[in-house]
């Protein structure tokens, strides 16, 4: 369903700018996955623009589509270097193990199945991304594995197992007071004790300590995508904000990390972007 | 980060850095531009991290994540400076080990390159041919500095053009460098760079003028401006800005690829820190001089590369290009007078300003100054980006860096200029790379891809590609390149089903001329290269797939048949993966391939280990 006061909410926060009208339908499609129709009407009124002209703009281009797209997005590269080492080949067989052409999404909104002209790793043709994930040199025979291991998720970290997760000890940017709840486990390991608030409410919000686990507790619940202010549950003061998301623009929080440098995480909930800097350099 | 107010304050700062910086602990160097995160360098650098927290090696050791160093084949890699040391391909289980090293300034011998001729390990990355041959000014800078943390790039002499300009206080010295540095606009078109920007600071500025930054790298088969915007933003930017400087323009739009997500991110971080420390935005540098520089994400159109669409794109419309007069410099975004470079014409600035345009006049040849950044890609042996100073021979670029073919079978063509280009017959590899010679040859410079081709490559599929990618990017405008390329690729498409009789050729050959002749803009222009190039080079190809019924190269899947050879030791696998069932044979005896249940999807070929499914 498309929310009209969002679709107006995306054409004033591009209105004015470049380019806005190519800005404004990437927004919607950021936001629905796709350009609905109804959507587009929206547009058209709020930018005084006639539909045909919209639909030029949304045709004329081949990152917009005007269908939903499935759970998975499989992006594969026919660029030159991918065409002959075979990235035809690669794209047949996901037709066929998919059982639908290019350009279209399975039945059941799992899968959809997108050509694109070139990636830009020409050196590690052929090239297939799978909702941001990128996977090099696949053969035919690798495209079986490639969708089973998307159906065991992409994004799944075994956080006991996987050896690219380890422990940080924070404090407060502030205080320097340390941030470990020790009495309070989270991954089996100490969780870090922050104070969020957000809207109305004001409460304890406790993060795992493990570097790329998402696991963790908060005394209410914090809805999807909404931004966090985060403060220290020691000098009370709140947490400055070390710059802008680059993924989704909301603040970023640092906190100290024991044994030097410096952790950010990304205040929006759902926004898993987070940056641990260890140089020393402090000016 | 603070606000810089003066050049003074630059300095300072820089000197600050560069003292730093010559602490003399080892730096652990780990690139992670698209290829590198493709290929698992983000699995390396939270090991590294781990490591150093839990080994408490932070007074031991730096770490640099960085972007793309251009050997992407080795990725992900692990570089240590100061010695040099190279580890290509690293697993995620050695990282550790690396780490442990660097901070004890001993070497892991056994992850260093090996030389397969010589059996020999390779400490330093400069003693591996892929780098030996080449001459890196821009992309050696990648491995030196943090796309996304600002200090490294002034650090390492970042800004410090920019500086030197403002210093100066004359713009006219700043165009004039530019002028008699020679440099030529690296799209591909090789227009002189200071002469577009002589026309652009002579036109009234009243309305304002803009510049505009070409990162729409929609050339398949090419990646060279996403290193760069990946791996150093800044460098785009300080061009732009001394760009601005010398032509009077106060807007600054970067027309960026959506489809390089890494780059976009590492660009908006990059303007965030340039702007808060006073590099963009009003008074720069405590100057009167004020510029700063926006996105515009492009949305997927190839014809966008022509300026004329790229400027309809970036004020949101259909990106059809237009007549020309009034040319860009005159009426451009928002009918203001703009001039668009392309990002490695923009990444040379600093160099030319820095060393200055005599230093850069040496380089490459009389009317070709400077090096060039090509993407060698395909069937050579190592691919990657290869920056040579301009008029290289193709024969030094594919067979002493690229080191030939990957595999038994010969290097056979390079194709260079992507679907505008052409191609060029091994024969004919003594040719230096240059505008020039190129375009005589019947191909163009391009903006560097360079897809090596072997005896498995079909030209006549080749071209076929590359026609089916232009039909489908037409903009329609003109009815000649929008009718002549599907007419063309259906021609192609005949040809390579065996289906064609000989005079399609020459109609072919025909209805090529007449679309070079009869449309507007430079995609139609070109557009019947990679027709023309391959009919010149490679006749006996298409007249073998007409007269014979026969792919030489076994790639036209009509024209081919799938067998299994006395090499099949009866493993099994391709019966078991065959989607058809057209395998069959007993465990451990030569297995049999049923050509009329074959769908030719060739998993069977690449799932075998013994070479023993053959294509005639």
């Amino acid at each position: 369903m498309v929310d009209k006061e969002e679709v107006i909410r995306i054409v004033d926060k591009h209105q004015n700018g470049l380019g806005h009208l190519i800005s404004i339908l990437e927004g919607i499609q950021i936001r629905y996955g796709y350009l609905p129709e109804e959507a587009l009407r929206i547009v058209a009124e709020k930018t005084k623009t006639s539909v045909v002209e919209i639909f030029g703009v949304a045709t004329f281009y081949r990152f917009f589509r005007l269908k939903p797209i499935g759970k998975y997005l499989v992006s594969v590269c026919l660029g030159t270097a991918c065409h002959i080492r075979s990235s035809p080949q690669i794209i047949e067989e996901f037709e066929r193990q998919l059982n639908i052409k290019a350009g279209e999404t399975t039945a059941d909104m799992e899968f959809s199945l997108e050509p694109v002209n070139c990636l830009g790793s020409c050196a590690l043709g052929p090239m297939v991304v799978v909702n941001g994930h990128y996977f090099s040199n696949v053969t035919p025979s690798r495209v079986k594995q490639i969708i089973k291991k998307t159906r065991e998720g992409l994004d799944k970290v075994d956080v006991d197992q996987d050896e690219r997760i380890f422990p940080v000890e924070v404090s407060c940017p502030h205080c320097n007071h340390s941030l470990m709840d020790s009495k309070q486990l989270i991954d089996k390991h100490p969780s870090i004790k922050l104070t969020a608030s957000f809207g109305e409410k004001h409460g304890w919000i406790r993060l795992s300590s493990l570097y790329g686990s998402p696991h963790m507790e908060s005394e209410f619940e914090i809805t999807s995508d909404s931004v966090v202010n985060f403060f220290c549950p020691h000098c009370n003061a709140p947490f400055i904000k070390a710059g802008n998301c680059p993924e989704c623009d909301a603040p970023m929080v640092p906190m100290i990390v024991y044994g030097g440098g410096i952790v950010q995480i990304c205040s929006r909930r759902g926004c898993r972007q987070h940056m641990l800097d260890l140089s020393s350099v402090n000016l | 980060m603070k606000k810089l107010k003066s050049i003074q304050e630059f300095k300072a700062l820089q000197g600050k850095l560069i003292a730093l910086q010559n602490s003399g602990i080892p730096t652990v160097v780990i690139p992670a531009g698209t290829c590198g995160q493709a290929s698992g360098a983000n699995d390396l650098i939270r090991i590294a991290k781990r490591e150093m927290l839990k080994k408490n090696l932070l007074k031991k050791i730096n770490l640099r994540i960085t972007g793309c160093q251009g050997f992407c084949e080795m990725e992900p890699s692990v570089l240590v400076e100061p010695k040099g040391t190279f580890y290509p391909k690293v697993n995620a289980k050695d990282m550790a080990r690396i780490i442990h090293a660097a901070a004890e300034g001993k070497v892991v011998e056994d992850l260093l390159s090996l030389d397969k001729e010589t059996g020999r390990r390779v400490e330093k990355q400069d003693e591996i041919p892929f780098f030996k041959k080449q001459m890196r000014l821009i992309i050696s800078r990648n491995e030196k500095v943090d796309p996304i943390r600002i200090f490294t790039y002034i650090e390492n002499d970042g800004y410090s053009a920019l500086a030197k300009a403002l210093e100066k206080g004359d713009s006219a010295w700043v165009l004039n460098e530019v002028k008699s540095s020679g440099l030529r606009g690296r799209g591909g078109a090789g227009f002189p760079t200071g002469l577009k920007w002589e026309f652009l600071s002579k036109q009234p500025s009243d309305k304002g003028k803009y510049l505009a930054c070409n990162a729409d790298e929609g050339d398949p088969g090419a990646y060279m401006d996403r290193s760069v915007l990946e791996g150093n933003p800044h460098s785009i930017i300080e061009g732009m800005i001394i760009g601005a400087y010398a032509t009077g323009a106060k807007d600054g739009v970067v027309y960026a690829r959506n489809e390089y997500p890494l780059a976009v991110k590492h660009l908006i971080i990059a303007l965030q820190q340039a702007r808060e420390m006073g590099f963009l935005g009003e008074n720069i540098l405590g100057t009167s001089f004020s510029f700063d520089i926006m996105i515009v994400k492009g949305a997927g159109a190839f014809v966008c590369g022509e300026e004329t669409a790229l400027i309809k794109s970036i004020e949101g419309k259909t990106g059809e290009p237009r007549q020309r007069p009034p040319f860009p410099v005159q009426k451009g975004i928002n009918n203001r007078p703009t001039a668009i470079n392309n990002v490695e014409t923009w990444v040379n600035i600093p160099y030319i300003i820095n060393k200055g345009a005599a230093a850069f006049a040496k380089i490459g040849t009389n009317k070709n100054t400077g090096t060039k950044i090509f993407s060698l890609v395909g069937k050579a042996k190592n691919t990657g980006l290869v920056e040579v100073p301009m008029g290289a021979s193709f024969r030094d670029i594919v067979y002493q860096i690229g080191g030939g073919s990957a595999s038994k079978s010969k290097v056979k063509a390079v194709q260079t200029g992507g679907p505008s280009g052409g191609c060029i017959p091994e024969k004919m590899f003594d040719l230096t790379v240059d505008y020039d010679s190129l375009a005589k040859a019947g191909s163009i410079m391009g903006s560097g891809g360079m897809i090596v081709m072997d005896e498995n490559t079909c030209m006549v599929d080749v071209a076929k590609y590359y026609m089916n990618f232009l039909k489908d990017e037409s903009c329609g405008k003109c009815f000649t390149c929008r009718k002549g390329t599907q007419r063309m690729h259906e021609i192609l498409d005949e040809v390579s089903k065996g289906k064609a009789t000989p005079e399609k050729i020459d109609l072919l050959e025909e209805l090529a001329l007449a679309v070079k002749d009869t449309t507007m803009c430079g995609l139609g222009q070109t557009a019947p290269n990679p027709v023309l190039s391959t009919l010149k080079y490679f006749r006996d190809e298409y007249l073998e797939h007409i007269n014979n019924k026969r792919c030489p190269a076994g790639v036209c899947k009509e024209l081919i048949t799938y067998s299994i050879n006395d090499k099949c030791t009866g493993c099994g696998l391709c019966r078991q993966s065959c989607p058809k069932e057209a395998i069959t044979g007993a465990k451990k005896k030569q297995h049999k391939l049923d050509t009329s249940k074959c769908i030719k999807c060739g998993v069977c070929r690449t799932i075998c280990k013994f070479e023993a499914v053959e294509v005639k």
